[in-house]
């Protein structure tokens, strides 16, 4: 392999491994070594693939793709955790083409935006979202947008000459474009190679001490970049087994899957250990070895109270999407954990604390997190002021706090910022203040994140009225609903107008909003009122 | 009851439970972004109450269109009235 060109944040003093340079290359040396072994099982639809199966569909979709993009190209996927989802993802990136995932749950505004931004001139969809997007494909008439039901029967080809006229693709070509709530109220656009996405999984997949017998349980959605890494791309470096699974319908199902597949692993989010205990699921861990958690703060009671309960080790870990997934993890086996910490750095990256003058900090000092590693992507699509700022002096710059003990195990203690996550969602307020700010009735507005028993987080918003406005809380619930996907709806809008006490927003000297003081005014005077128990309001009861 | 009347019993918790204005054949999680994973939850648990049926936590993740579900729920008094 010819020596790879680098960008300075994906430099360091780790050894760079790269047994499998593309996707493609990963699938078909899995296939090789064990053409009948069951890689991929689609318990939702009774389907499932062995690494030949999947490899010869990924030719066929990729013969199918080939009218719909060209190498360089990218394409724009609308799937839940299918096997369309994969096919077209494997046959895309085997063509050289990056593939943007996008959350069916969106909002057609919000798609169209990813489309746009993104220059997708293809966006292959689930036929169930025909409805949704009916009105985009009038918008966009020079998109092409077209349907995959069942990749299983598409058109028979001849896979072998399909395979030899695969082109050349270069380990650090984008294979996806990921998008993530952006400061600037817009979704950013991470580009992430296959060389970021190989060397992610294939670091986690050591760390873990996979094997051929792992068998991982992928309950997260696809279009995130922890379903791509953590449960696809890792077991697949291993060549091991995957349980995909809907992640809208496997919660309640979650200890029954873990026993009917015999799953050694799975990926959550804190938010979804707490619906666990919290519905009072009761299962048995059986052949699982552990559960990696991530995506936001874990809890440590939480931690605590489910390991009690299920006796099964949780590993945090920190990561995100600019780093393929996770740099760093508690090690595995569980005695070598720090509970409360997000462990040690991955053998692919480093890792560093910096203040604000980009000077390292000593072990036990609290500072930025930075990044740096061949996991590390090329950076943002179409974004060369915000790449500048968080791409700098050959790190990534995280926008997380934390530290680092004298032991090397790092400790995340939160944002520089005002971002909410939500069950895992990372969401910006200015997006949702944009949103409730077109309203005609509204003068002023701001958003919070405030917590949640379940999902980490919940979002508040405060609303200024005109004076002559007349419009009630569920208006502008109903307004956010037209451009905001369901998870970025506010659960509440309070309206200044009708507090006796807060009937202004509270403003510095500048005349911004004091964020803070919104937020000790939503827990001294509204969380009881307007929340008694989260938990009631959850189970609906 | 058939398919039709376990529709009619249960379109209108489904209906406010996962805040769509009709539950009908072509409501399914893709197409309803509402349907989320903890109004799974507490759909299922509304049908079993109302009903007074067990869905399975087994068969739970199977259940993500209108037409799986009251499918499900038919096969399952079918099975208690034999």
């Amino acid at each position: 392999m010819t020596e790879l060109a680098l960008l300075p944040h994906q430099q360091s003093n780790r050894p760079l491994d790269l047994p499998y340079t593309t996707f493609q290359h990963l699938l078909k040396s899995k296939m090789e070594e064990n053409p009948e072994k069951t890689f991929l099982i689609f318990p939702e639809s009774d389907r499932s693939y062995t690494y030949r199966e999947f490899h010869h569909l990924t030719l066929v979709t990729a013969s199918w793709l080939r009218p719909h993009g060209q190498f360089g190209g990218t394409i724009c996927i609308l799937f839940r955790n299918t096997p369309e989802f994969l096919a077209v993802f494997f046959g895309a990136a085997a063509l050289g083409m990056a593939v943007v995932p996008i959350n069916p749950d969106l909002a057609p505004p919000e798609i169209e935006f990813i489309i746009q931004n993104s220059g997708c001139r293809s966006v292959c969809y689930d036929p169930d979202m025909r409805g949704k997007l009916a009105s985009l494909q009038a918008e966009l008439p020079e998109v092409s947008f077209f349907t995959l039901a069942n990749a299983d029967d598409l058109p028979p080809v001849d896979a072998a000459s399909i395979e030899a006229s695969l082109p050349r693709v270069d380990p650090t070509m984008p294979a996806a474009i990921i998008y993530t709530s952006g400061t600037t109220g817009f979704p950013k656009g991470v580009i992430l190679s296959h060389m970021n996405f190989l060397v992610d999984g294939g670091g986690m997949a050591q760390w873990f001490q996979f094997t051929p017998e792992t068998r991982s349980l992928c309950i997260l959605p696809l279009f995130h970049n922890n379903g791509l890494v953590v449960s696809l791309t890792t077991t697949l470096q291993a060549g091991g087994s995957i349980v995909m699974m809907d992640p809208k319908a496997s919660l309640r199902s979650f200890w029954a899957l873990v026993s009917r597949y015999k799953a050694t692993n799975t990926s959550v989010m804190p938010s979804i250990l707490a619906a666990i205990l919290a519905f009072g699921f009761d299962g048995s861990p059986g052949a699982l070895k552990g559960i990696i958690c991530g995506g936001q703060l874990l809890p440590l009671n939480l931690a605590h109270q489910f390991e009690a309960r299920f006796s099964i080790p949780i590993f945090e870990g920190f990561g995100s999407t600019e780093a393929a997934s996770y740099s760093c993890f508690n090690p595995f086996p569980a005695e070598k954990r720090k509970l409360g910490s997000v462990g040690k750095v991955l053998p692919v990256c480093e890792m560093k604390v910096v203040d604000e003058s980009d000077t390292e900090l000593p072990d036990g000092v609290e500072g930025e997190l930075c990044i740096r590693g061949a996991n590390v992507a090329i950076g943002y699509h179409n974004l060369p002021e915000l790449q500048a700022a968080r791409f700098r002096n050959g790190w990534y710059h995280s926008g997380d706090y934390g530290m680092r003990d004298r032991d090397g195990y790092y400790y995340f203690r939160g944002r520089n910022d005002d971002l909410i996550v939500k069950g895992g969602e990372k969401i910006y307020p200015v997006e949702i203040e944009n949103v409730l700010a077109t309203h005609p009735a509204v003068s002023e507005c701001a958003v919070i994140g405030v917590e949640d028993a379940i999902l980490g987080q919940e979002i508040c918003a405060f609303a200024k009225l005109a004076d002559s406005a007349n419009v009630s809380e569920a208006d502008l619930l109903r307004h956010c609903a037209e451009s905001l996907a369901r998870f970025k709806q506010p659960k509440r809008v309070v309206i200044l107008n009708w507090l006796s006490d807060m009937r202004e927003f509270p403003k510095g000297p500048t005349r911004k909003i004091l964020y803070r003081e919104l937020r000790e005014y939503y827990y001294q005077r509204l969380a009881n009122a307007a929340d008694p128990e989260a938990l009631k309001w959850v189970l609906g009861v | 009851m058939t398919l039709q009347e376990i529709y009619e019993a249960i379109s209108p918790m489904a209906e406010q439970t996962l805040q769509i204005p009709h539950f009908d054949s072509t409501v399914s999680m893709t197409s309803t972004p509402s349907w989320d994973s903890l109004k799974h939850v507490q759909l299922l648990s509304a049908i079993e109450r109302k009903l007074g049926i067990e869905i399975g936590n087994e068969d739970a993740f199977k259940l993500t269109s209108a037409d799986r579900l009251v499918k499900y729920v038919f096969s399952v008094l079918e099975g208690e009235a034999r």
